[in-house]
């Protein structure tokens, strides 16, 4: 019933736009809805119906009553019906956003989200590869520090072994000069023993000499007579 | 005759009180088509709002980030936070996707509620936040559909539709219906939450207008952030699962 209210109030609409609005003569108070007329033009635009409208006098006046009445009677259903029709109302703005949105995505990609990402990124890594080369130096250090004391262990041996060379050598050396020494002493003791020998044989030559000496003595004491 | 008088009368009068525009649009002529002016006007809006201050803040980026590039960082690492929950190691091409995404539902869902769109009258219809209108709403499901169906396919092949039958083929009628449900709940869940608390807080406005709205207006802004939240984060678990390998 609505609908057909509706088809024939737009059929009568359009006959009372085109007459002046019967609208303050009508007793129901309807002065409020001035809006409701605009309301329906948008959307009679797009029907346009081609409904014959009847040119005689009377039956204008007569059927803008009518309108009157039935604008009177419609409205809220009409403008429910409206209403209820525009919320799910689907039209060109459907692709017009898609559109809209795929740009927008395309520009804050190029804008936003790729240089920013890119530039923290970036600052991450630098970042780990600082704390990772903190890391890094720690053991250069102590492996630094171990080479240090390998090198200081070396310079030790070499000093030790260079002491005890020196130390073999001047000992060699003593040596040498005390062989030397003892050498000259036992050539020289050999020779002393030699010449006590000598002596001792010239003196024991010469005791022995003595000794016949002696011994003859002794006898012609001993043996006056003979 | 005077029942349906009095009905009749006393909707007209709660039409009068609530003096809510609601499905009224501007319309505008393109072509042989029609367009939701306001929806236009507003995401415009949205549009060049995102794009400023992308482009403001983040033009010299420092190693030590201002305020401002510090925020857009911060929003940067919880997008791709929620893309790499969701899709897993390749989350690296979809985060535009996914961050237009949540961006775009955030910003005109907080527009809609922040911004004083009272003051620009139009002739028809009224400004509010462009996902109020099941247009954008539709829009955006779409394609997160087209988005999840690509991944699928780029990854898989067409081995993709193999997933119709996994785990059993007993639900490949369900499976194929996941495809149609998938868009109309995300599409009417935003449109939904968007158009209700705007309704209620115009509502309660008209009625009570001094602190009663309030509370209103604060939880709008919450469930509307959350509804961006959802919205990005669902088209990521899509999208995820369509490229996910084998169980």
């Amino acid at each position: 019933m609505a609908n057909m209210i509706m088809a024939s109030s737009r059929s009568l609409i359009r006959t009372s736009t085109t007459s002046p609005s019967p609208a303050p003569s009508q007793k129901l108070p309807i002065s409020n809805h001035i809006t409701l007329p605009r309301v329906q033009l948008p959307l009679l635009k797009n029907l346009s119906l081609q409904i014959p409208i009847p040119n005689t006098n009377q039956t204008l006046k007569s059927l803008s009553v009518l309108a009157a009445t039935s604008l009177a009677l419609a409205p809220p259903s009409l403008a429910a019906e409206i209403e209820k029709a525009a919320l799910f109302d689907f039209n060109l703005t459907l692709p017009i956003i898609m559109v809209e949105f795929l740009l927008l995505m395309v520009a804050l990609d190029k804008v936003y989200f790729t240089p920013l990402g890119k530039f923290m990124d970036e600052r991450d890594a630098a970042i780990r590869e600082k704390l990772s080369g903190v890391k890094d130096t720690s053991e250069e250090v102590k492996q630094l520090e171990e080479q240090a004391v390998a090198v200081m262990k070396a310079a030790r041996a070499e000093i030790s072994a260079a002491l005890n060379q020196m130390k073999k050598e001047t000992q060699a050396e003593v040596e040498q000069k005390i062989a030397e020494g003892r050498k000259k002493v036992e050539v020289e003791l050999q020779e002393a023993l030699a010449s006590l020998e000598q002596q001792k044989e010239e003196t024991i030559k010469s005791l022995d000499s003595q000794i016949t000496a002696l011994s003859q003595e002794i006898v012609k004491k001993v043996l006056p007579t003979v | 005759m005077n029942i349906l008088l009095c009905s009749v009368n006393t909707f007209k009068r709660l039409y009068e009180i609530s003096s809510v525009e609601v499905g009224q649009h501007l319309y505008w002529q393109l072509g042989g088509f029609q367009v939701h002016a306001q929806v236009l006007i507003t995401s415009w809006v949205v549009i060049a709002i995102l794009l400023v201050s992308a482009i403001l803040v983040v033009r010299n980026p420092q190693t030590i980030p201002t305020f401002g590039q510090n925020f857009f960082e911060y929003v940067l690492e919880f997008i791709r936070d929620v893309s790499k929950t969701q899709i897993g190691e390749e989350y690296g091409p979809w985060v535009p996707f996914v961050g237009t995404m949540f961006l775009f539902i955030f910003v005109s869902n907080w527009s809609g509620a922040l911004l004083p769109w009272k003051i620009i009258q139009l002739p028809h219809g009224e400004l509010a936040a462009p996902t109020n209108d099941i247009n954008t709403t539709v829009a955006l499901a779409l394609l997160t559909s087209v988005a999840y169906f690509y991944a699928g396919l780029s990854k898989k092949g067409l081995a993709y539709f193999g997933k119709y039958i996994q785990p059993t083929p007993i639900l490949l009628p369900i499976n194929i219906l996941e495809d149609f449900t998938k868009p109309l709940s995300l599409s009417f869940r935003l449109f939904g939450n968007i158009l209700a608390d705007e309704l209620v807080v115009v509502v309660l406005v008209s009625l009570v207008p001094l602190v009663v709205p309030i509370p209103v207006m604060f939880l709008g802004l919450f469930t509307s952030g959350i509804q961006a939240l959802i919205f990005a984060t669902l088209a990521a678990a899509y999208i995820g699962e369509s490229m996910e390998g084998h169980h």
